[in-house]
């Protein structure tokens, strides 16, 4: 019989800027994840994916996964490992730990992603940034933290498109608006368009709220198959029904669209994620996309075909992305009040889809059943999709 | 020079916290495209075997997988598509205004080279505005070179600036 990959529960630390240790942000981290799932224990977890990406710069960390793995009380015999795909980590981790668990070669997998990005100086916490980017040739331009990237990217989109600052201002409304209540969120306020709209400039056309902040931060969640899931849990299976990763590009001036705001990459990662599941854009009820800029929430949307190309402007200024509206989009609140650290993100993502495909989202959109999870990584370098579902695929 | 919470760190030099390229012959076998623009020459590979032209240079062909590459120079000049202003936040590294750039160069692969404008003061800057190739030093890498001690690497890094009218 096929062994169908779920996720069986997922957790997260409160993020923002917290006075911890990485360790300890992976040790809350799988604390959350248990705390979701009483009758697992991590003696019951036979493998451990680790996604982290600045481990290694900022907690001078390498081979982390052991150093997790100890501290979380997890003793791993099928894998036990680390991935760096910076954003994207924790959505690898799923992807890989869905191949290894179908393959038969992993059980009960443990995904947790994890970042500690606030230095004792605050000079390092964005110096750091540099390694974000390909090093030489962008990084040397000045490109570690994005906002002038997706400055760049929002005014081709203004330009060929004629998207509007308010439609930016409004994925931000949304997004902090769904975080208000979210105790585990960085930002906990609501936010009003006129906020929005008279926020200190960051890079313009971005302002405050159009960007994500620097985030502390970690994420658990379980993979495992549904014949194994069952005798945990007696909650509906969320089945990871297909996935994607595209990469092609790195260094910026090989973008592969025409203009930066042409996500050719995102559009062929949704193409290939809607194939390998069987469903189409029509069918996604809900979704976490890739908001680190309000702009880049505006493209998404019309790259996974939820709205016609050049029309993410309109979708979002039309609280098409809200609970009521055509596609609810980051009903957590997204990186854009939840926080953005880097290996956790996806593992955030997947657990909010869980929560929803199960009913006990807190932003509920009812009769959520095929819903989409994506993540952008570095300059705009690479695309992940995941798409889950209440059924398998058959 | 000491570095401050790591006496250890007094004179050594930290190449992991390093923003520029490790450009020395040592450590970059495209270090070829350092030296032509300390000559004023902004430059790539290209394959002698397939005839593509990579950006940036490689030490081989990402399409055919030759190593039978050349060095061939590429337009000094450009038109901005588009470019952005950051005048306050400015990373540690750069100077205020910090402005980007997507830089048409006129012919492939660098119809959108995304570089940086130097040389230009905040809010003067057009869609369309002619740039040339702007080449600076970086600060020296020092390299232990054993019983002959450390020997300074002269760098450069380059930039595009307005053209003047």
């Amino acid at each position: 019989m096929a062994r169908h990959a779920v996720i069986l529960a997922g957790g997260q630390c409160k993020w923002g800027v917290r006075e911890a240790h990485l360790v300890d942000l992976f040790q809350e981290g799988a604390k959350a994840c248990f705390d979701d799932i009483p009758t697992l224990k991590p003696k019951d977890v036979d493998g451990l994916i680790v996604a982290s990406s600045y481990a290694g710069r900022c907690s001078f960390q390498v081979n982390t996964a052991p150093v997790v793995a100890e501290r979380v009380g997890v003793k791993p015999t099928s894998i036990c490992t680390r991935v760096d795909v910076l954003c994207a980590g924790g959505s690898t981790a799923i992807i890989l730990a869905k191949g290894l668990v179908e393959a038969g070669m992993a059980d009960i997998v443990m995904v947790t992603g994890g970042e500690k990005l606030y230095t004792p100086q605050k000079w390092e916490v964005f110096y750091s940034e540099l390694a974000s980017v390909d090093h030489d040739w962008d990084g040397t331009n000045g490109m570690g933290l994005p906002p002038p990237f997706f400055s760049l990217t929002a005014q081709e989109h203004m330009m060929h498109y004629g998207t509007t600052k308010e439609q930016l201002a409004a994925v931000s409304v949304a997004n902090y608006n769904y975080a208000a209540t979210n105790p585990v969120a960085q930002m906990q306020k609501t936010l009003t368009l006129e906020e929005a709209m008279s926020a200190p400039i960051v890079v313009p056309p971005l302002t405050l709220y159009d960007c994500c902040p620097i985030t502390d931060g970690a994420a658990a969640c379980i993979i495992t198959t549904d014949e194994i899931a069952r005798k945990f849990s007696d909650r509906p299976l969320v089945y990871i029904r297909g996935t994607a990763q595209v990469c092609l590009n790195s260094v910026s001036a090989n973008f592969p669209g025409a203009h930066l705001a042409d996500w050719k990459h995102t559009k062929l990662a949704g193409e290939k994620a809607y194939a390998m599941a069987k469903v189409g854009p029509g069918d996604i009820k809900v979704a976490q996309t890739h908001d680190c800029f309000s702009i880049s929430e505006v493209i998404e949307v019309e790259e996974f075909g939820f709205c016609k190309k050049g029309e993410g402007g309109e979708f979002c200024g039309s609280k098409q992305i809200e609970i009521g509206g055509k596609v609810p989009v980051n009903t957590d609140g997204g990186l854009l009040s939840c926080g953005h650290p880097f290996g956790a993100t996806g593992i955030r993502q997947g657990t909010e889809i869980m929560k929803q495909l199960q009913g006990r989202a807190r932003h509920q959109v009812e009769g959520a059943d095929i819903a989409l999870t994506h993540n952008l990584s570095g300059a705009n370098a690479e695309h992940t999709v995941l798409i889950y579902g209440r059924e398998p695929v058959k | 020079m000491s570095v401050l919470g790591i006496p250890i760190l007094e004179n050594l030099y930290p190449s992991t916290m390093d923003m520029w390229p490790l450009e020395a012959k040592e450590f970059n076998r495209n270090w070829q495209f350092y030296e032509n623009l300390k000559q004023g020459r902004l430059t790539t590979t290209k394959c002698k075997d397939c005839g593509l032209v990579s950006w940036p240079p490689r030490v081989i062909c990402p399409e055919c997988y030759s190593e039978n590459l050349e060095y061939v120079d590429l337009p000094s000049k450009g038109k901005i598509i588009v470019f952005s202003e950051e005048v306050r936040g400015v990373p540690l590294g750069f100077e205020s205004p910090l402005i980007h750039a997507v830089i048409d160069l006129g012919a492939n692969p660098v119809r959108r080279v995304l570089s940086r404008i130097v040389n230009c003061p905040a809010g003067v800057l057009k869609r369309g505005d002619e740039v040339q190739l702007s080449v600076f030093p970086v600060p020296a890498m020092p390299i232990d070179k054993g019983k002959l001690g450390t020997v300074m690497f002269e760098r450069v890094f380059f930039a595009f600036e307005p053209i003047k009218k």
